[in-house]
C-alpha cells in the first residue's frame, strides 16, 4: 500500500505510556544559507549530522536536487528533509513532463509547503529552496509547519543566527557570482565554528540564469583530519577465534556433455 | 524503564577495507540487566554479498529480518538476480520511513560488495531510515558511543581482509567490554570478491 | 509473580510451572495449571496479566489444533509453533491493547528428533534456549542452570536440577507458590509427572 503506515504509532504510544522514552532520530543541527546575486542564486550548507550530542556523519550531504536547476538545502530531521525532498523532486519531474515546461521554483516551493502543512509540522523539514527557471532566479524558504518566505538572503537551522550575522554585515545588492559564493561560504563557516550543531565542510551550489547548476561538494574543507602519527594495525592472529566457516562464492564446476550419447540424460531438465 | 532500543542490548559495526568489507555483531540478548541468550546473531545475509546488521529492540530485529527476507526473496523472483547492497540500502530506508510516525526501534547497518564491480559499500541508518553513507566505518547499538571511539582510533583505510578482521574484531571486542548490555560472544563476517568468511570470536563472558 | 521454568535435556524438554494462582495479596487457587497442550509434541507455558494469559494460550491452542486438522494430521514443528506465537505477540504489541503474556514453548521435533525450548516475551522477542525462565524465577534459576546444566543430561538428571531450582525458589521467594507442575515433552509425547 502506498503512503505512510501508522501501525506502530499506537504501539509506541502504548510503550511511551509504560515509561519507555522515544528514541532519537538523526537530525541535522545545521547551518544553511542562500543568497541571490546579479545573475542567479547561491545556496550553501555545512556537512555535520548529529544524533543527540554524537556526530553521526562528518560529511553528509544537505544540498538536495529538486530539479536540474532547482536545489534545496535542508535542516531539521534528516530523514524528513531527505524523503520530502525526494518525493517533491519526483512530483516536480512528473509535473514538468505533463506540462511540457521547465519546472519552476515557485512550483517546488508550493508542493513542499502544501505537503508539509498537511502534516502539521510533524515532518521536521526546514528548507531553503532556490533555483533558476524561465521566470528568473528565486530564493525562498519553507518551514516545517508550511509557512514560506522569500528573500534576497536567508539562513536556517541551529547555526542560522551565526550565519545571519555575516549575511547582515556583508550583504549588498547586485553582487557578482564570486561575491555571493564568498558571502555564503563565510556565513556557513561562522556556523561551523560557532554553532555546536554544525561542523566539518562547506557544500555550495550555484544556479546561474541560463546555465546548468553547479554543485561544489566540499567547496571548503577547513576540518581535514591530520594523518595518524602511528598505525594501530594488529598483528594477525591477535583475536582468538572459536569457529571459522568459509563460503566460497566462486566455485566453478565444468562438465563436458558430448552430443549424441545414448545413455546421457545430463541435458534433460528433469533427470 | 529506558527507551525500547536499549532493553535487549547489542552492538554492530561495519568497516571497509581494500576490496573487502567486514560486518560484525555481538551475540547477547538480555532483558534489562538479565542475560537471556548468548546466541542471538544480529547479522543477516540477503544475497551473495549483501549483509545487514540489526541492533535494537529484539522483537523488531526479528520482525524486520523477516520482512527483509520476504522483500528480498520477492525481489529475486522479479529480477532474477539477488539484490545489490546499494539497492538494499534504499529498500531498508523506505521500509523504515514508511513507519515514520511509529518507527521500529532498531539501528540497521548494511555492508557488502557490488556484484559487478566488487566495490565495497557500507552505510548506516537512524530508526526512521535516514541513510548515513560513510566511506570508512559504521557503528550501531547500545555500545555505539564506545564503537565510535574504538573505530575512530583503530581504523585505517585499505586494510587487507586479514588485517581488517583484526581491526574490526578488536574495535568491537573492546567496545562491548565497556557496555553492560552488549557482549556475550561476537561474530565477524569478512566479505571478499570470492568468499565470505564467518568467524566466531572468543570473548569475555561477564 | 508466577514461576515458569524450562530446560532441554538429551531426549526431551522439561517444563515446570507454579501451582498458585494469586491476585493481589491472596492465593486464589493451589492447583492452577499454567500450561496448554498445543499438539502431540508441543506445550505452551505462560505467565502475565491474568485474563490475557488463558485467553491467549487457548487462542494459540485452537489455531495450532486447526492447523493440525487442515494439514491432514501433520503437526507443526516446535520452531513453526514458536514462530507463530511470536508473530501473534509481535502483532499484538502494536495494537490498542496488547496481550501481556510471556511464554515458554516446550517441544520435541519428531523429524529431527531434537527437543527444543523457545523463550518468547510479550514484546515478541523470541529465542531458542537450552534452559530459561520468565519473571523473578529467572534471576534465581539461571545461575543454578549456568553452573549445573549439561546438554547431554538425562531426564532424571534434568529433574534433579529442576528440584534444585524449586528448592531455591522455595527458600528465597517471599510468597508460597504452592509447588510446581512438571511436564515432559519427548518422543513419546507430553506427560505430567509427580514432583514436589
Amino acid at each position: 500500500m502506498p503512503g505512510l503506515n501508522f501501525d506502530n504509532y499506537q504501539r509506541n504510544q502504548y510503550l511511551a505510556s509504560k515509561g519507555f522514552s522515544q528514541a532519537k532520530a538523526t537530525s541535522t543541527g545545521t547551518t544553511i544559507v542562500g543568497c541571490k546575486f546579479q545573475n542567479g542564486v547561491v545556496i550553501a550548507a555545512d556537512t555535520r549530522a548529529t544524533a543527540g550530542d554524537i556526530v553521526a556523519d562528518k560529511n553528509c550531504e544537505k544540498l538536495h536536487r529538486l530539479a536540474p536547476r532547482i536545489w534545496c538545502a535542508g535542516a531539521g530531521t534528516a530523514a524528513d528533509t531527505e524523503m520530502v525532498t525526494q518525493l517533491i523532486a519526483s512530483n516536480l519531474e512528473l509535473h514538468s513532463l505533463y506540462e511540457n515546461r521547465k519546472p519552476r521554483v515557485i512550483t517546488a516551493m508550493t508542493l513542499l509547503k502544501q505537503h508539509l502543512f498537511k502534516y502539521q509540522g510533524h515532518l521536521g523539514a526546514y528548507l531553503i529552496v532556490a533555483g533558476t527557471d524561465p521566470t528568473g532566479a528565486h530564493l525562498t524558504s519553507v518551514q516545517a509547519h508550511g509557512s514560506t518566505d522569500v528573500g534576497e538572503y536567508l539562513s536556517l537551522g541551529s547555526g542560522s543566527l551565526a550565519a545571519m550575522a555575516v549575511l547582515e554585515t556583508n550583504w549588498k545588492p547586485d553582487m557578482t557570482r564570486e561575491e555571493a559564493m564568498q558571502l555564503c561560504s563565510d556565513a556557513i563557516l561562522l556556523g561551523i565554528w560557532n554553532d555546536l550543531g554544525s561542523g566539518s565542510n562547506v557544500d555550495l551550489c550555484v544556479m546561474e540564469i541560463g546555465k546548468d547548476a553547479n554543485l561544489y561538494r566540499n567547496y571548503m574543507t577547513p576540518n581535514v583530519r591530520i594523518a595518524k602519527e602511528r598505525s594501530y594495525k594488529f598483528a594477525r592472529g591477535t583475536t582468538a577465534v572459536l569457529q571459522t566457516s568459509v563460503r566460497d562464492l566462486l566455485d566453478v564446476e565444468e562438465t563436458v556433455i558430448p552430443f549424441g550419447q545414448k545413455d546421457s540424460d545430463a541435458m534433460e531438465i528433469e533427470a | 524503564m529506558s527507551d525500547p532500543s536499549s532493553i535487549n542490548g547489542g552492538a554492530a559495526v561495519a568497516m571497509v577495507g581494500k576490496d573487502c568489507v567486514a560486518i560484525a555483531s555481538d551475540l547477547r540478548l538480555g532483558n534489562q540487566s538479565l542475560g537471556v541468550s548468548n546466541n542471538f546473531e544480529k547479522v543477516f545475509q540477503f544475497g551473495d554479498k549483501t549483509f545487514l546488521g540489526l541492533t535494537g529492540l529484539a522483537s523488531d530485529v526479528t520482525t524486520l529480518s523477516q520482512v527483509f527476507r520476504l522483500k528480498t526473496n520477492l525481489y529475486k523472483l522479479r529480477e532474477e538476480r539477488s539484490i545489490e547492497p546499494q539497492t538494499f540500502a534504499n529498500l531498508v530506508s523506505s521500509t523504515l520511513y514508511e513507519k515514520r510516525f511509529g518507527p521500529y526501534f532498531i539501528g540497521p547497518i548494511v555492508a557488502g560488495l557490488d556484484s559487478k564491480t566488487d566495490k565495497p559499500f557500507i552505510c548506516g541508518f537512524d530508526l526512521i531510515g535516514c541513510i548515513d553513507f560513510a566511506k570508512d566505518f559504521i557503528v550501531s547499538g547500545t555500545a555505539s558511543d564506545q564503537l565510535y571511539g574504538m573505530c575512530e582510533s583503530l581504523y585505517e583505510p585499505n586494510l587487507e581482509p586479514e588485517d581488517l578482521f583484526e581491526t574490526i574484531s578488536q574495535a568491537l571486542l573492546n567496545a562491548v567490554d565497556r557496555d553492560a548490555l552488549s557482549g556475550w560472544g561476537c561474530v565477524v563476517y569478512v566479505i571478499t570478491k570470492d568468499r565470505v568468511v564467518k568467524r566466531v570470536l572468543r570473548t569475555r563472558q561477564d | 509473580m508466577d514461576i515458569i521454568i524450562g530446560l532441554t535435556v538429551k531426549e526431551g524438554t522439561i517444563i515446570a510451572t507454579s501451582k498458585a494462582a494469586t491476585r493481589g495479596i491472596s492465593i486464589l487457587k493451589d492447583n492452577d495449571d499454567k500450561t496448554r497442550q498445543l499438539n502431540s509434541h508441543n506445550l505452551i507455558a505462560y505467565t502475565g496479566e491474568s485474563g490475557d494469559t488463558v485467553q491467549f494460550a487457548e487462542y494459540i491452542q485452537a489455531n495450532i489444533q486447526l492447523s493440525t486438522m487442515r494439514e491432514n494430521e501433520i503437526e507443526l514443528s516446535p520452531k513453526a509453533v514458536a514462530s507463530f506465537v511470536r508473530n501473534q505477540l509481535a502483532t499484538s504489541i502494536r495494537s490498542r491493547k496488547p496481550y501481556q503474556v510471556n511464554a515458554l514453548i516446550g517441544g520435541y521435533d519428531t523429524k529431527t528428533q531434537k527437543p527444543s525450548l523457545s523463550w518468547v516475551d510479550y514484546l515478541g522477542t523470541y529465542v531458542e534456549l537450552p534452559y530459561g525462565a520468565h519473571g523473578y524465577s529467572a534471576f534465581y534459576c539461571t545461575s543454578l542452570f549456568d553452573k549445573h546444566y549439561r546438554k547431554d543430561m538425562t531426564i532424571d538428571e534434568g529433574l534433579k536440577l529442576l528440584q534444585m531450582c524449586v528448592d531455591e525458589l522455595n527458600r528465597r521467594m517471599p510468597i508460597d507458590f504452592k509447588g510446581v507442575y512438571v511436564k515432559i515433552v519427548d518422543a513419546e509425547g507430553i506427560r505430567q509427572i509427580d514432583f514436589n
